[in-house]
């Protein structure tokens, strides 16, 4: 589907007073979740209770803005009616939207509640016309958020290929490659973003103060070490520095973040319909200042002028400092 | 950003400020902390269990720290001095003017912990619940004396003006890193 009305853009609340933030700031739409194991954030003090997510839906509808309940983590096996359980509670807040990747929940959404748009999330790691065209066809899902392994010339091939709309990430933490299938945290501490909702779990993370060195340990491995007045990071697997063949250095992912904002034009032309902001953990201030700067950019570049130039503005709030265009611009090919 | 080295007291604040005069503090606050929970009880239930935890907030730039267990309507916080060996689940240091502007929103508490301006160390589940809890509890100044109406706005005003006066003194006052490296 080749997008031409203007972009939507999509911004992550972890607590109602970042949804409230995010609206503000000028969010055309906010995702959130549940307080529990259907959420991909599934942090503790973080998410919505059900009256929570009421109220947050009443106030973003109130200013124009719609509400996108994620659900999109994969029911356990013989357990599936939370996600259920979620899905109905997210339809009777009155979501706009429900995000989901599991077929089960998908199904159900479809079945039971088929005016409720359903996006299919990027856990799904649909990314070829065939598979989002099962997901169209069996579920008829409204939207595909796109995984981040895509350049933009492939996004274009494949949105003139498919029929539905596509949101793309354009800022915020970066993932290995491999959407929807990453087990490294479940090997460390037992739990996993997919199944669980959680990458690196808190209680299973440590800070060790040590000579002059602190260390971050997950589930008791040393993921990294930083001398005093370095930056320190949140100690995940994938972004972890290791010694290898004689050398320590980050063995998966360098610890960067995506920043599209430079190619807001260049999505567009690519066919994108909504730009998604990654952040869920993420505070009112940095959601609050991340998101007026693409609101300034995505407003600009549907005025047909050049993109605000955001990089500088983010870079203080982007992890470890450094910044990528990730996929989008592979230079390489 | 600027570190919290830059943000502390001056040295002639820390110097004529003894330990015990933190001492008034602990049953004030307790009072206001319990005042709070029946007030706004959703806070504390964003804690989940870590509402039982002991958090030790050490001011770096003050001769004392708070224990906090907050506890809703039973939440209790001591005073305690670093000289005695305190048990606590966790502990969270920074200067004052830090951790008072995590505590009301102006200053993003990720940004300092990842840049060192903030140390964390024991139970990170308990740390990530309670700054999750503070960034949705939007306090304000006046949630923590149970003031509403003109009377809390002003006190807001006051308050944070005054705090943002400080840090700008601190600042000034203190010599960055860059300058005594110079």
């Amino acid at each position: 589907m080749t997008a031409q009305q203007r972009m939507e853009l999509v911004c992550p609340a972890g607590t109602p007073a970042t949804l409230r933030a995010a609206v503000t700031a000028g969010a055309d739409a906010v995702y959130c979740g549940f307080s529990d194991d259907t959420n991909a954030r599934n942090f503790p003090g973080l998410n919505f209770s059900p009256r929570e997510m009421a109220e947050g839906i009443r106030f973003a509808h109130g200013h124009g803005s719609k509400v996108l309940v994620a659900i999109n983590t994969f029911a356990r096996a013989g357990d599936t009616d939370p996600w259920r359980r979620a899905a109905d509670t997210a339809v009777a807040c009155d979501a706009d939207a429900v995000i989901a990747a599991d077929i089960a929940v998908l199904d159900h959404m479809a079945q039971n509640h088929p005016k409720t748009r359903l996006h299919l999330s990027v856990q799904a790691a649909a990314a070829t016309p065939e598979a989002i065209g099962f997901y169209l066809e069996a579920f008829a899902v409204r939207r595909v958020v796109l995984p981040r392994v895509l350049s933009v010339q492939e996004i274009k091939a494949l949105n003139s290929a498919i029929a539905v709309e596509t949101e793309a990430f354009v800022f915020g933490g970066l993932c290995v490659m491999m959407e929807g299938r990453c087990h490294l945290s479940s090997y460390a501490t037992g739990r996993s973003p997919n199944l669980n909702g959680v990458c690196s779990p808190p209680e299973a993370v440590s800070y060790d103060e040590s000579g002059q060195a602190t260390t971050a340990r997950l589930a008791g491995f040393t993921i990294d070490r930083y001398d005093p007045g370095s930056p320190a990071g949140y100690p995940t697997l994938c972004k972890g520095r290791f010694t290898a063949g004689g050398k320590i250095g980050y063995l998966f992912e360098d610890p960067v973040s995506l920043n599209a904002g430079t190619m807001i034009v260049a999505l567009k032309e690519a066919g994108i319909t909504a730009l998604k902001i990654e952040g869920r953990q993420r505070g009112k201030g940095y959601v609050s200042e991340v998101v007026r700067a693409f609101r300034r950019a995505v407003d600009a570049a549907e005025l047909g002028r050049d993109s605000v130039e955001i990089e500088g503005i983010l870079a203080a709030l982007s992890e470890g400092g450094r910044q990528t265009t990730g996929a989008y611009r592979k230079t390489w090919r | 950003m600027r570190d919290g080295e830059e943000m502390s007291l001056p040295a002639f604040a820390r110097r004529i400020l003894p330990p015990f005069a933190g001492l008034p503090l602990g049953p004030f606050l307790t009072l206001s902390l319990r005042s709070l929970a029946r007030r706004r009880p959703q806070i504390f239930e964003r804690l989940g269990e870590h509402r039982h935890a002991r958090y030790l907030i050490d001011p770096t730039d003050l001769p004392f720290a708070f224990c906090v267990v907050p506890d809703g309507t039973s939440a209790v916080v001591r005073v305690v001095f670093r000289s005695a060996e305190t048990p606590c689940d966790v502990a969270i240091r920074g200067p004052i003017l830090v951790l008072l502007g995590v505590l009301e929103g102006t200053l993003d508490g990720d940004a300092l912990f990842f840049h060192r301006a903030i140390s964390v160390t024991g139970k990170t589940e308990a740390v990530v619940t309670l700054r999750n809890a503070i960034e949705d509890a939007e306090l304000r100044p006046s949630d923590l004396l149970g003031l509403t109406g003109a009377l809390g706005r002003f006190a807001d005003a006051g308050i944070l003006g005054g705090l943002d006066v400080a840090r700008r003194v601190a600042t000034t006052a203190t010599p960055t890193r860059r300058e005594v490296e110079i």
